[in-house]
């Protein structure tokens, strides 16, 4: 234990100024400043969806169908005569839930990994990092691909077992099935990138001579890890967090694309682009609004990332 | 050198293999049995007899423990052998050998085009840091890092047939075909805005060098300060990204492929995806992280190469 008056010193020092001037300086970068709002509106807009859209998304009216936009319809309509807008508000759900959800989970075993193979070394780290590397050296695509085929069948039997067990209709939803899968897959090869930066954070500031001095003037480690290492350790992450749930949102509806991620009558902005694709010659604002919202964001998201990154690590970028 | 080399090989191989039973096992533990996924595709007239199964799995060798079998799935590869194809029955080598040159060829331009057009901008960039070019081409190359291949294409074809009367090419015809022009843009975006990042980066830390300011100080003219001083070095950081970018054009060769229809790779692995085509999936998945692990096996050997200062560090390891 350190001793008292020791704390009490280290506590008088304001740590917020950092995060004040990483703060001001991000309000300084007109691109993030417009990354951050577009981010904020999709995620109100994703929020309160249900609230919002002028329709139902499922609700067929084949009077209207492939309707160009208008007043009634802002995006018009698709080949069944459903709302594209409504169908779009939801797709923008589906992107937030799967890119939170993975990115929760993928930063969860990226941390466990990286912190234990920085803080350990020897053959544990060299065993994780071997590990880490080989994932990343799997074309993330294919990789998601075989996972996803395989997690199918057991997954899918799981979920009617526990139907016969507990007679739950929730069970036979087989949109759950659906995101478990995506989540299961993408979670699985999403997370290596995150155990790399926290181990390399974790190294390099194990080493630093405020972390020395702090241990020479006698704070525990717990002390140490708390107030010097995750402080320090979190700026990178929390850039690499904001770009990864873009590359997330982008993963997802690039399966949902190829008919692997989340399936119809679900909207996933990826297969409300791959619909989009087969008649885009005739009908172009099927395939331009799921395509322009999934670009808008993605670039939002990227913009953030940049900002972000140049914000909290001012070294790195003068 | 030779024996790092040396060593840096015999480190690959043991990747490699655990790649290789890693994807294995997932479809061999996730797909199921495959004698009777071929029995559940086939037409109606053939009867589902257990037994019948049951002696076509031990012909098989499907009734061996695990590993055994991965042994035998890797010794076929090694002689070209990659079983065959759930639905068509065709052997999936003949498939994947009649598309990979149309992908390889296309990648390889992109890789070409990537280097070719990035790394000058890349400089041009950094060489003006904090002005209107920089901030151009650096937004610009964070939006195209931003879109996804099957967005950018579409958008562009629609842009396209605005402006073409001809209608939009579509289809393959070799790399010196007309078509393959836009595919090939598209596939090279991606790429092209990560190596711009990266160079304009590797040129801006080289840029404080005191070789540079020296050289500048001489008067030596900025063109050939850019050529002799800051190209080579920026090189090196450079060509590490290889296989990241290997990664890029694989991805995004899947959906180009599909998009602008080239009978591909990328086609190859929707069309077995969509058909739940095990031996196909595995295939392609296996070549792509096997491309990939060359690259960064590439990078390896190339890098002391390159910056003869990291020999000396390689020796110590």
């Amino acid at each position: 234990m350190a001793p008292a008056n020791l704390t009490a010193f280290v506590d008088e020092d304001p740590p917020v100024s950092l995060w004040r001037d990483a703060w001001h300086r991000l309000f300084r970068n007109k691109l993030a400043v417009a990354g951050l709002v577009i981010v904020i509106f999709l995620a109100l807009v994703a929020m309160f969806g249900p609230w919002l859209t002028p329709y139902d998304f499922l609700t067929q009216n084949l009077e209207v169908r492939n309707q160009a936009p208008s007043l009634a319809h802002l995006f018009g309509t698709d080949d069944l005569g459903r709302d594209v807008l409504s169908r779009v508000i939801y797709g923008t759900r589906t992107a937030f839930v799967v890119a939170i959800v993975v990115t929760t989970v993928a930063v969860a075993i990226g941390v466990a990994l990286g912190a234990i193979a920085g803080y350990y070394g020897g053959l544990l780290d060299r065993t994780i990092m071997w590990f880490t590397d080989m994932t990343m050296s799997v074309p993330n695509l294919l990789l998601v691909v075989v996972i996803n085929a395989s997690l199918k069948t057991p997954v899918t039997a799981w979920m009617e077992a526990q139907y016969q067990a507990t007679l739950n209709p929730f069970y036979r939803q087989t949109v759950w099935v659906d995101f478990l899968l995506v989540f299961g897959s993408m979670a699985l090869i999403s997370w290596p990138p995150y155990a790399r930066l926290v181990r390399a954070q974790v190294l390099s500031i194990r080493g630093r001579p405020y972390v020395t001095a702090a241990r020479a003037l006698g704070l525990t480690n717990r002390l140490i890890i708390m107030r010097y290492i995750v402080p320090n350790a979190v700026g990178p992450l929390i850039v690499s967090v904001s770009a990864g749930l873009g590359t997330a949102m982008v993963l997802e509806s690039a399966f949902s694309f190829l008919g692997v991620g989340v399936n119809p009558p679900t909207p996933s902005w990826g297969n409300m682009i791959s619909d989009g694709l087969r008649v885009w010659q005739h009908y172009p604002h099927l395939l331009a609004a799921p395509a322009a919202v999934l670009g808008l964001a993605t670039v939002a998201f990227s913009f953030l990332g940049d900002g972000l990154n140049d914000a909290l690590n001012p070294r790195g970028s003068k | 050198m030779l024996r790092y080399i040396a060593t840096r090989l015999l480190l690959w191989i043991p990747s490699v293999l655990l790649v290789m039973l890693a994807v294995y096992a997932m479809a061999f533990y996730g797909a199921g049995d495959p004698i009777k996924l071929i029995f559940l595709r086939a037409p109606g007239d053939v009867a589902y007899n257990p037994e019948r199964i049951e002696a076509i799995r031990e012909a098989a060798g499907l009734n061996r423990p695990f590993l055994l079998q991965f042994g035998s799935y890797v010794l076929n590869l090694v002689q070209g052998q990659f079983g065959n194809s759930l639905t068509s029955g065709r052997s999936v080598w003949a498939m994947v050998s009649a598309a990979a040159p149309v992908s390889f060829k296309l990648g390889l331009c992109a890789i070409v085009l990537t280097a070719v057009v990035a790394i000058p901008l890349g400089m041009i960039a950094a060489m003006n840091q904090n002005t209107k070019i920089d901030y151009w081409i650096l937004g610009s190359a964070l939006f195209l890092w931003a879109i996804p291949a099957y967005v950018a294409g579409p958008l562009l074809m629609v842009l396209l047939i605005l402006v073409l009367p001809g209608g939009v090419p579509y289809g393959w015809g070799g790399v010196f075909d007309v078509r393959i022009l836009l595919p090939l843009l598209v596939l090279s975006f991606q790429p092209i805005a990560l190596i711009v990042r990266q160079t304009r980066a590797a040129v801006i830390e080289i840029l404080s060098e005191d070789f540079v300011r020296t050289a500048r100080a001489k008067g030596v003219p900025e063109m050939v300060v850019a050529f002799r001083h800051i190209l080579r070095p920026v090189l090196t950081p450079v060509v590490t990204q290889l296989g990241l970018i290997m990664i890029t054009i694989v991805n995004g060769a899947i959906f180009v492929e599909l998009v602008f229809g080239l009978p591909g790779l990328g086609r190859l692995t929707v069309s077995a995806l969509t058909n739940s085509d095990y031996p196909v999936i595995l295939a392609i998945t296996l070549i792509g992280s096997f491309l990939v692990m060359l690259s960064n096996l590439l990078v390896d050997v190339l890098y002391p190469l390159l910056d003869p200062r990291a020999n000396d560090t390689m020796k110590s390891r």
